[in-house]
């Protein structure tokens, strides 16, 4: 596992270079398996009856789970947005999951969380100029108008936070688990890095979903609400 | 070779340095627990919301420590100053 995001091959788009790199096909690859599952689910919700056994019971135990919890950070106003945190859950815990297998997980690369940062982003502007309309604007010039730029400021540093704290995490446990397969010889190599990729991977990749998925729900609706 | 070499060893200290920050984040996220364990102590019947308000600002106290390894993973791996050190050492 090496420290560097690998370069897979360069796409020449009319003069200007596309790097398709490890972290994109490592997304693919997660985002390939999810929509699969996703299509499994669609065709066997076809047989679902009206009480649960089996199958049908984890997947309504997960949904309701994520429901409950969002209700209660997002509030009864904007629940319907909770899809779209649900995607991200599944999408950023399967992603930690996938260093287990000795792969890079595409978010211990600043792409990534970069990128879901800046949904959340978008999402507060939209939202809030959905919902409170010219007092979201207004929000900024609080409590009066010399304050802009720190308000702009306070409001670009959230997502800032928000993707270095996932990165930061997902990277150091990259970094200590590539040292402990650089620096040991072979024989400890088979099974005590498994409990190095339960806390790492499993425990904080759980723990730091969480956190990004709560935290971006309390921002999207203190932009909202 | 000799200026590269001191470079090096001066961006070292400098990472260790950065990283010195993880003492007073460890610090703040223990209060943080123990006064969460306390509460719950209290009030067992809040346990769950002071259990998932504790979470979260111990994820707000660790933005900086995050910060201080971004600072010294960046100074180690992809310094960009490392030219102008060198040339202004040797």
């Amino acid at each position: 596992m090496p420290l560097n995001v690998d370069n897979i091959w360069i796409l020449d788009i009319f003069g200007i270079e596309v790097w398709i790199t490890e972290t994109i096909v490592n997304s693919w690859i997660i985002m390939a398996i999810l929509i699969a599952l996703a299509i499994f689910i669609r065709i066997k919700m076809r047989k679902f009856k009206e009480i649960p056994t089996g199958f049908q019971n984890l997947v309504e135990a997960g949904v309701e789970m994520f429901h409950n919890f969002a209700q209660n950070t997002l509030g009864e106003k904007l629940l319907y947005i909770s899809p779209w945190f649900f995607s991200i859950f599944v999408f950023i815990f399967s992603s930690s999951l996938f260093s287990i297998f000795g792969l890079r997980a595409p978010t211990a690369d600043f792409a990534t969380t970069g990128a879901f940062a800046l949904a959340t982003f978008i999402l507060m502007i939209v939202l809030g100029t959905r919902h409170k309309k010219g007092e979201y604007i207004k929000s900024y010039f609080e409590p009066h108008f010399i304050f802009f730029p720190l308000n702009l400021i306070g409001e670009l540093a959230k997502p800032v936070s928000l993707s270095f704290r996932l990165f930061g995490n997902m990277l150091s446990g990259t970094i200590i688990l590539t040292l402990y397969y650089s620096l040991t010889p072979i024989f400890v190599q088979i099974g005590i890095p498994a409990f190095f990729h339960a806390f790492f991977d499993v425990f904080f990749g759980a723990i730091q979903t969480y956190i990004f998925v709560i935290i971006s729900q309390m921002y999207v609706k203190t932009a909202a609400d | 070779m000799e200026a590269l070499a001191k470079a090096i060893g001066l961006i070292h200290i400098a990472a260790s340095i950065a990283l010195l920050n993880g003492l007073l984040t460890t610090f703040g996220q223990a209060k943080i627990v123990s006064t969460a364990i306390e509460s719950i102590a209290r009030q067992p019947e809040a346990a769950d919301s002071i259990r998932s308000a504790m979470f979260v600002g111990l994820a707000m106290a660790e933005t900086s420590g995050i910060y201080g390894l971004l600072i010294a993973i960046i100074m180690l791996f992809a310094n960009p100053l490392v030219n102008q050190l060198v040339s202004l050492i040797g």
